[in-house]
């Protein structure tokens, strides 16, 4: 079954071409999400680089309390999770929600005053982070103060979401709706547990929530909401229609069902029930249906049109992004498996992984996504194309060195774990090569960011100087 | 019904929660009702069944000491998890001795639980009592001079601080000690 017709009937036009369809979005909050992100994307790249950097020289910044490891890594987490990626997800869903119901955003003063909630929300954790205010919960450490305002924007932005979608002129509805309103929905619930409902637990249990809160943050808010956005972007810059409308129906129900059953894969080996790893590891390993389904979906749709990918730069990030949500999603349940994970649980293995889920995939969408929609927002054409083909390289070879390294190093320090004669400090040193080349693929990764970063810049501002100019002639 | 769910969002909405809460139910709430050992402290006088101690609360200066430690993030790189491995419990051993496997119920008073995800350095879950306290100051003002190799950050801002560094060092000193298993040599005596 094809997508939709709405979906193909919206506006494909080129770059700067208006619809009266398209003529009806503000978008206000979709601009204001999007630009704050990508600033933030930079800010925190540099808290990034330099934790990385502190691996090769751990003097660097010592003495200083507030730049110390303990104090900067939280706020690299927070701040790509919330600050980037989710404020990112959330401005591309402000555009296509709309779009995909036909009629305007409900209530853009809402989604303003959402998007200042929003900002008010990173620039304290900017602050408050470094300064040691950690509640100790991983992807949780946001003081409470702070947590409780990412609930008050989450429910500003569930209103705006559904009351859209409630007023829509469209019957049915398409697969990006469902997974950013599973997404609202399952994250309510998931940010609850993860920062009030640890509060009145201790030990073991209170771990259990905790996990089935870091593992659900990427697998029931990141995920849907980024598959959100591959829905609505890989057949809107490819113009294709999406391949199959029922097997995106079979993968969204399977990863509702299995995903929130996994939390205790976190904990296996260790003090944990041993029947509630196994029901992990079962779960973690049919995940591979709504994985599998998604990302045959897209390739589907593809068939025939991968030719487009020597020109069409959102479309290489998004299908480069497709691929590495197929490998990190296979790696996850492989790693779920007692003896594989006794190699890789805990070694640098791990942080290879949740890279290539979260910056190789959901942030390669969300910059296909801000590619694709901030010249349409801002009615003209992006500034660069073939910078963003420079983006593209940085990102993809910086990533890939991140990942392969540590993935090898993090294999390889497994090992060497597992063999109790290896004295632990020599596993330590082992790395240091795997690190420095870590640091350098972070260097890549960061001018993917910074010209990303530039373009999108360069792009609204070249907008206004055109509209200044077109006022000029008119007014002449 | 799935088939409904594509046009209705009531139907959705109501559709996507159930398929969320039973997973979520199952896996949250029930668990803790089931397994008693979750949430009872570590207890046991009869050396026949394993190593014998109790699981006290922690004082008010190793409660600072645990704060710190939190504040800090040691939990980002230090685990403290004696895993069902082999390897694990020789290397939270001490003198060829290998350590027991770290229990849910020596963890009930923990909050926030200090498990970790990312062993950088080693883990410490039986740290406590192994180093004293001038070792302790030595690593803390540059964990090189004692380690070399070692990547762990300064922290000369504890050091200079009596109270927070006898508070944590306190803190350090009773991970893994409700179970007595260790060989008689400690610093502390």
């Amino acid at each position: 079954m094809p997508a939709p017709a709405h979906v193909s009937a919206l506006p494909y036009g080129g770059p700067g071409s208006v619809s009266p369809v398209e003529s009806i979005h503000e978008d206000t909050t979709a601009k204001w999400f999007m630009l704050s992100a990508i600033s933030y994307f930079f800010v925190v790249g540099i808290v990034a680089l330099t934790i990385a950097a502190k691996f090769v020289w751990p003097q660097l910044l010592g003495t200083v309390s507030v730049l110390t490891y303990g104090r900067l890594r939280p706020l690299h987490v927070n701040g790509m999770l919330f600050g980037w990626l989710l404020a990112a997800d959330m401005g591309l869903a402000y555009y296509f929600v709309p779009r995909l119901c036909g009629v305007k955003l409900w209530s853009e003063k809402l989604g303003v005053a959402t998007a200042i909630i929003w900002n008010i929300i990173v620039l304290g954790a900017v602050v408050m982070l470094p300064m040691g205010l950690n509640k100790g919960w991983e992807y949780a450490e946001l003081p409470s103060v702070l947590s409780a305002l990412v609930v008050v924007a989450w429910v500003c932005f569930g209103i705006n979401v559904f009351a859209t979608v409630a007023t829509r002129k469209y019957e049915q509805m398409y697969v990006s709706l469902w997974y950013t309103m599973g997404t609202i929905l399952w994250t309510t619930f998931v940010y609850a547990t993860g920062n009030i409902a640890v509060f009145f637990t201790t030990g073991v249990n209170q771990a259990n929530l905790n996990w089935m809160y870091v593992h659900n943050a990427v697998g029931l808010i990141f995920t849907p909401i980024g598959l959100a956005i591959a829905y609505y972007f890989i057949p809107k810059a490819s113009s294709t229609p999406l391949y199959s409308h029922k097997l995106s129906m079979v993968g969204f129900w399977a990863l509702a069902f299995v995903y929130v059953w996994t939390g205790a894969h976190h904990m296996l080996h260790g003090p944990i029930s041993q029947w509630l790893q196994t029901i992990a590891i079962t779960f973690s390993l049919m995940l591979l249906i709504p994985v599998w389904t998604v990302v045959y979906n897209f390739f589907a749709t593809m068939r025939g049109q991968w030719y487009q990918l020597r020109e069409n730069v959102p479309l290489k990030f998004l299908m480069s992004g497709v691929v590495f949500y197929l490998l990190t999603c296979f790696q996850g349940p492989m790693h779920s498996l007692r003896s594989v994970n006794a190699i890789v649980s805990k070694t640098d293995w791990i942080p290879g992984h949740a890279h290539m889920a979260l910056l190789g995939c959901f942030s390669f969408f969300a910059i296909a996504g801000c590619f694709y929609t901030i010249p349409r927002l801002f009615r003209t054409e992006l500034h660069s194309i073939p910078l963003a083909n420079w983006s593209f390289w940085f990102f993809m070879i910086g990533g890939l060195g991140f990942f392969v390294t540590l993935w090898l190093g993090g294999f390889w320090q497994g090992w060497q774990w597992n063999n109790p004669s290896i004295p632990f400090i020599d596993t330590v040193r082992a790395l240091k090569p795997v690190w420095t080349v870590r640091f350098f693929s972070g260097i890549l990764m960061f001018l993917g960011i910074t010209t990303f970063l530039y373009n999108i810049w360069a792009t609204v501002i070249d907008s206004q100087g055109k509209a200044r100019s077109a006022a000029a002639v008119v007014n002449a | 019904m799935l088939g409904k769910t594509d046009k209705s969002a009531v139907g959705f909405v109501v559709a996507a929660l159930i398929f969320f809460f039973i997973g979520g139910l199952l896996t949250t709430v029930v668990p803790p009702l089931v397994d008693k050992s979750w949430s009872q402290p570590f207890e046991n006088h009869d050396p026949a069944k394993g190593p014998t101690g109790k699981l006290v609360p922690l004082n008010a200066q190793q409660l600072q000491g645990r704060a710190i430690y939190v504040r800090e993030g040691c939990w980002y790189c230090h685990t403290q998890q004696t895993r069902t491995l082999l390897a694990d419990t020789k290397r939270s051993g001490w003198k060829g001795v290998d350590s027991p496997i770290s229990t849910p119920d020596e963890f009930v008073y923990d909050s926030p639980h200090m498990f970790g995800t990312k062993r950088t350095g080693p883990d410490l879950s039986r740290v406590g009592g192994k180093y004293d306290t001038q070792w302790h100051r030595t690593h803390f003002r540059n964990p090189r001079d004692l380690t070399p190799g070692s990547v762990m950050p300064p922290f000369p801002w504890i050091v200079d601080n009596p109270d927070e560094f006898n508070a944590l060092v306190a803190y350090i000193q009773t991970l893994g000690r409700c179970k007595d298993w260790r060989p008689d040599n400690d610093y502390e005596r």
